[in-house]
């Protein structure tokens, strides 16, 4: 059968068995709007914005695994699509961009709403392509999605000009059954030697840190991880974007680590003997000063990435593979030398971390406090939404205070439940983010940690929510402030606050969401917040947007003493390690 | 490399992205595949003329820098392989890297 380009374009996604596609129409994508109009298979959610339609294919991807997909029109829709398309890049996130070209022959005369796309993206895309005409439209979707989702994961940009796309010229179309690029090979098993070399070192190891990150999400392999705690019995930290992956409850998890982490954790990486890194990239916001960093810990790196490996912390052990692939091959290792592992050795070990939880570890029970004498401490908050929501939750994020709050004080005990912007720390992700995670998962809780200045940078897609009615749960942690940035301010410049205040000028946010057809609660009193947040999370059918009032002066703590080693942090205001 | 349009930029917009200067750069097709016969060994493929171009770089760093540059520049999809006095990276393969 001979189809057009915009057919064989959207049958290519059918293919691939993509549910959702998030999108903005315009000029250059119109031919393809018409096919979507054809068809019954895949559904097209209209956004307000590009950032939005990338957010929510983003949050989409995170919570399934599957790469979320975008449609966009060139010019300013390409263009508005890049914050996203650049949060995924830093995270891995799989995901599909196509964004509409002018015509081939319009190509470089600056014509009407004409970008550079490929240009534009290049730094943050895994990978892009140019259709260049319409019998390579299948096979270039298929090596799009082959890119995405496999090796490191990440955004795969098609641009595709209007022409190509027209109704009336028709092809054959026949959809790639597999997919073989000569030039693109990423590992999956390890290699023996290297297994071996780790297996060893595991084993002699007395003060062992288990250090995963995002990618042992990617890679799924959360079981393989838990199981090989099993057989070790090491502690366990998460990063930022691996929280889930181990875990939140158990009792060898030490919590997040990094600038904000847990001092239990810093401590521990900074004192350890070996470093078990897994899919995980020694970010900045890990390591602190890298030439400070753990001084005495041998660090087996395990990646998918080369380039990972050795360009931060220089790694005594480098395992290439998938996480999932290389974790099942070292846990079988493990069990065949299984009367050369002792957990006895480890006590001392597993005391001295404890102490070390006893001395400044985070205090979880901030919300059986209902004096309202004080103002709401934002902690407390989180806690309480940990409480009512029973920790099941997809909790989605913005950036800032309330981002790292909820990181320490809601613990996650499954992969894929936390969902924030780790790498490229944009704010305006959470809501967005929050109506794909809800498209996916229609019956789950989906809740979404936000503050007062990050919501308003999305603060539109309240309007899509409606539309497709996505009851999903907004707690906006209100400090009437850029309150991160206050906190640096605070620290670093007197207090000297420059251009982090609006206080008189923010919006009736229950007003404003009542007037989208969903429900506001405003919170201001430490006596109300269980009850209040207890409400929300009942009204199953409703987007409710609960205002909770905090404490304005309050600061994120633990936090890396800039330039130090990892067991220097401020642990209080003015209270230094 | 591949020889496909937009190839030769990701190469040089990657030294710029991660702050790697370029003292010199030549890029012609290969028509004399002899010197290369080894990489269509390890990856079973077979080059055609007009297909793949050969891209030399200049650029003065240390050790660590360099093994840096080339996995990152291994990571590019349209590349096929690549290396300096030292490390060739193929595509899933290294040969000859001092590694760890």
């Amino acid at each position: 059968m001979k189809i057009a380009g915009n057919d064989i374009l959207i049958q290519s996604l059918i293919n691939e068995g993509v549910e959702y596609i998030f999108g903005y129409p315009g000029g250059a994508a119109l031919h393809i709007y018409d096919a979507i109009f054809n068809q019954k298979e895949m559904q097209h959610i209209l956004v307000r914005h590009e950032q939005g339609a990338t957010h929510a294919a983003d949050g989409y991807a995170r919570a399934t695994g599957k790469p979320g997909v975008v449609l966009v029109t060139s010019g300013p829709g390409a263009t508005n699509a890049i914050t996203g398309i650049a949060t995924a890049f830093m995270d891995s996130i799989p995901m599909i961009v196509i964004s509409g070209q002018v015509q081939s022959h319009l190509i470089g005369t600056d014509a009407f709403q004409e970008t550079d796309m490929i240009g534009v993206s290049r730094p943050i895309v895994k990978h892009s392509f140019t259709v260049d005409k319409q019998e390579n439209i299948a096979q270039i979707v298929a090596e799009a999605f082959h890119i995405a989702t496999s090796g490191r994961q990440g955004p795969v940009l098609i641009d595709i000009p209007k022409d190509l796309t027209n109704p009336d010229d028709l092809f054959d179309f026949e959809y790639p059954k597999s997919v073989h690029i000569r030039s693109y090979n990423p590992p999956v098993r390890p290699e023996n030697h290297q297994v071996s070399r780790a297996v060893d070192a595991m084993i002699a190891s007395e003060r062992p840190v288990i250090y995963a990150g995002g990618g042992t999400i990617s890679s799924n392999a959360s079981e393989e991880l838990r199981e090989l705690n099993k057989i070790l019995d090491f502690p366990v930290t998460n990063t930022l974007m691996g929280l889930g992956v181990f875990p939140g409850t158990d009792k060898r998890f030490l919590g997040m680590l990094g600038m904000h982490g847990t001092y239990q954790a810093n401590m521990a990486m900074h004192n350890a003997d070996l470093i078990i890194a897994l899919g995980a990239r020694f970010d900045d916001r890990i390591t602190n000063a890298p030439d400070k960093f753990a001084p005495r810990a041998k660090v087996i790196h395990f990646d998918v990435d080369h380039s990972s490996v050795s360009k931060i912390i220089e790694a005594d052990i480098a395992v290439f593979g998938q996480i999932k692939d290389s974790l099942q091959v070292i846990n079988n290792h493990l069990k065949t030398r299984k009367e050369e592992i002792d957990h006895e050795k480890l006590i001392p070990w597993h005391e001295q971390i404890n102490e070390w939880r006893n001395k400044h570890g985070l205090n979880h029970d901030l919300y059986k406090n209902e004096d309202d004498d004080s103002p709401i401490l934002p902690q407390a908050a989180v806690q309480h939404i940990y409480q009512e929501s029973k920790g099941k939750a997809f909790v989605t994020s913005d950036v800032g205070q309330h981002q790292m709050f909820a990181a320490q004080y809601y613990h996650f005990d499954e992969p894929r439940k936390w969902i924030n912007s780790g790498g490229l720390g944009t704010m305006g992700f959470g809501l967005p983010s929050a109506m794909g995670v809800k498209l996916a998962y229609p019956d789950e809780e989906v809740i979404c940690i936000t503050g007062e200045g990050s919501i308003q940078m999305c603060i539109q897609e309240l309007s899509t929510c409606s539309q497709y009615k996505l009851p999903v749960k907004i707690f906006n942690i209100n400090n009437m402030a850029l309150g991160m940035v206050k906190q640096w301010q605070d620290m670093n410049y007197d207090g000297r606050h420059s251009s982090i205040s609006y206080e008189d000028s923010l919006p009736d946010f229950v007003g404003l969401v009542e007037s989208y057809g969903h429900v506001g609660i405003k919170i201001t009193k430490n006596s109300e917040l269980k009850d209040g947040i207890a409400k929300a999370l009942s009204l199953k059918d409703k987007l409710v947007f609960v205002d909770i009032y905090v404490d304005p002066e309050e600061h994120v703590y633990p936090m890396q003493v800039a330039n130090g080693s990892l067991k220097d942090l401020w642990l209080g205001k003015g209270e230094k390690t | 490399m591949e020889n496909k349009p937009g190839a030769l930029a990701r190469v040089v917009g990657l030294f710029h992205q991660r702050g790697y200067n370029i003292d010199s750069l030549h890029v012609d097709p290969i028509e004399d595949f002899e010197p290369f016969r080894f990489i269509e060994d390890e990856l079973g493929i077979k080059f055609q003329v007009g297909e793949v171009s050969r891209l030399t770089i200049r650029t003065t760093v240390g050790d660590r820098l360099m093994r840096q540059i080339l996995r990152q520049i291994n990571k590019l999809i349209e590349v096929i392989a690549v290396s300096d006095e030292e490390s060739t990276y193929l595509k899933g393969i290294l040969r000859n890297e001092n590694l760890l």
